[in-house]
């Protein structure tokens, strides 16, 4: 039985008669939200670091996984897009807590200054990161399908094989053509890191929560929220804007795209 | 010894049967013309000398060498083809569209496939335009540049596959012409087009294919002047009345 009774005075310990959130902005809560700052710092970090390894896991799997849905042979294909359809229709936090929990993964240090558990990074490391694979394979395929059938002809043509002409020519523009699909998941990915809030890793949100948890800091709930909803924003804005430039630097003069 | 010869080739898409034993041969320096209403198999016959179709029956000779025995990519380093939509490579330049095939397939540095590209455009008339991507370029200008592109391999024979049919009426000279001065060089085409001044006087002999079967097949002048038969007669009368 789950003790309700004890679980609503832990609440009430934190804030107050009623377990009601402090909702009123005071310049004490600001204060300790600013004396904490490289406490949120350091989660920032873990957060962009979790981003970066996720996407990079996932671009490492879905691009080859949209190649093979395209181009490999029939059991091979079959099985990749078996994977995705899995990965696709598991709930992120499932993932993370079953790749956290179930997976053997070796124990791993910590890092001092971040404060992280490494297997805990890696283990949202693979979930998030294999999760976006499948939804970039996804961009992938549609993306190397998109290309014009004779494009992959014309290059067959003058001698080249057919992986000299996948590489040549098919994957170069398919790769321009997945930018937009890329961008969104980089926002999602961004975003979702703060799912490894649920086993304990220290990026934003944990952080967050560790801070209005401790005694009598109750009353700076939506301080510490307000200043990671901002820290997310501003990522999330500046990744956007960094892409939009990439996608302009690499877009193909005269094209559509 | 002829450049390129077919003996009895057929060739079907399930019930249809698209080639029916069609053989003609080509020496080195013709200018093969096939004309024919849409579907009569003209596009597939081109497909088939580099192999982008595979023949179901007969056989065809480059240099009397069976085509199918050779290596498809060996081949097609030896035949150019040249395509009704340009199929330029959209990522990359004029230059870029020329240079790929040097460095990839015949294993020339980059700056001895620049060189040589710089060459090939400057040939087809279009050395100005090296730097743009296809995108920026006229349909006239693409042409010339997919021209270019199957020439830079130094071909045995080019194909062409309606060359001028995606074009503007006021574009089609320009890529005539270039197709004129191949022709002037000796170089070896095959070449579908319904462009009739050109045939009659750059073709060395026409087809008149019909349903997979050569209808007819001569110099120009007599396939427009006497054809021996009426159906020719009606098809090229009504390509000239239409291109008059």
């Amino acid at each position: 039985m789950i003790d309700t009774a004890s679980q609503a005075n832990g609440i009430e310990a934190v804030f107050g008669p009623g377990g009601q959130i402090d909702s009123v902005l005071q310049a004490g809560d600001w204060a300790f939200v600013a004396a904490n700052w490289e406490y949120l710092l350091a989660g920032t970090v873990v957060t962009i670091l979790l981003t970066i390894t996720s996407l990079s896991l996932g671009f490492l799997a879905g691009f080859p996984a949209g190649a093979i849905e395209v181009y490999g042979s029939g059991r091979l294909s079959d099985a990749v897009s078996t994977f995705g359809v899995l990965l696709r229709g598991t709930p992120i936090v499932v993932l993370v807590v079953l790749f956290h929990f179930g997976l053997p993964l070796p124990r791993l240090g910590s890092i001092p200054w971040l404060e992280i558990n490494l297997t805990a990074f890696l283990s949202a490391t693979l979930a998030l990161g294999l999760r976006s694979g499948a939804y970039q394979s996804q961009v992938f395929r549609g993306a190397i399908q998109s290309i014009d059938d004779g494009q992959l002809e014309a290059a067959r043509s003058v001698g080249m094989s057919t992986r000299q002409s996948i590489r040549h020519v098919v994957f170069p523009q398919a790769l321009r053509r997945s930018l937009p699909g890329f961008q969104n998941e980089f926002t999602i990915v961004l975003k979702d890191t703060s799912i490894a809030f649920a086993i304990g890793l220290a990026e934003l949100l944990t952080r967050a929560e560790n801070l209005y948890l401790q005694p009598g800091k109750g009353t700076a709930v939506m301080e510490v929220i307000l200043t990671i909803t901002a820290i997310y924003f501003v990522l999330t804005f500046a990744t956007n804007r960094s892409l939009d430039a990439l996608h302009d630097r690499y877009s193909i003069p005269g094209g559509s795209e | 010894m002829s450049l390129l010869r077919f003996e009895n080739v057929s060739k079907s898409y399930g019930d249809e049967e698209v080639l029916h034993d069609v053989s003609f041969e080509l020496d080195a320096g013709d200018v093969e013309v096939i004309v024919g209403p849409s579907g009569s198999g003209k596009s597939t016959l081109l497909r088939c000398v580099n192999r982008l179709t595979e023949i179901d029956d007969g056989a065809i000779y480059l240099d009397g060498e069976d085509v199918h025995a050779m290596d498809e990519n060996a081949l097609r380093r030896r035949v150019g083809m040249v395509f009704q939509d340009f199929n330029l490579f959209a990522h990359r330049t004029a230059r870029g569209n020329v240079t790929l095939g040097l460095t990839e397939v015949l294993g020339l540095s980059e700056r001895e496939a620049t060189e040589r590209a710089e060459q090939y455009l400057q040939r087809v008339g279009v050395a100005d335009q090296a730097e743009a991507y296809p995108a920026e370029l006229s349909g006239g200008q693409k042409q010339r540049v997919g021209i270019a592109r199957a020439l830079a391999m130094d071909p045995d024979l080019i194909l062409f596959d309606e060359p001028t049919s995606a074009l503007d009426p006021e574009l089609v000279g320009e890529v005539l012409g270039v197709m004129r001065d191949l022709a002037d060089d000796g170089m070896t085409m095959l070449a579908v087009t319904h462009e009739m001044g050109f045939a009659r006087s750059v073709a060395s002999r026409l087809t008149f294919l019909e349903d997979g079967r050569i209808v007819e097949r001569g110099p120009p002048e007599r396939l427009f002047e006497q054809p021996d038969h009426d159906r020719t007669r009606e098809f090229l009368g009504g390509l000239t009345d239409l291109h008059r």
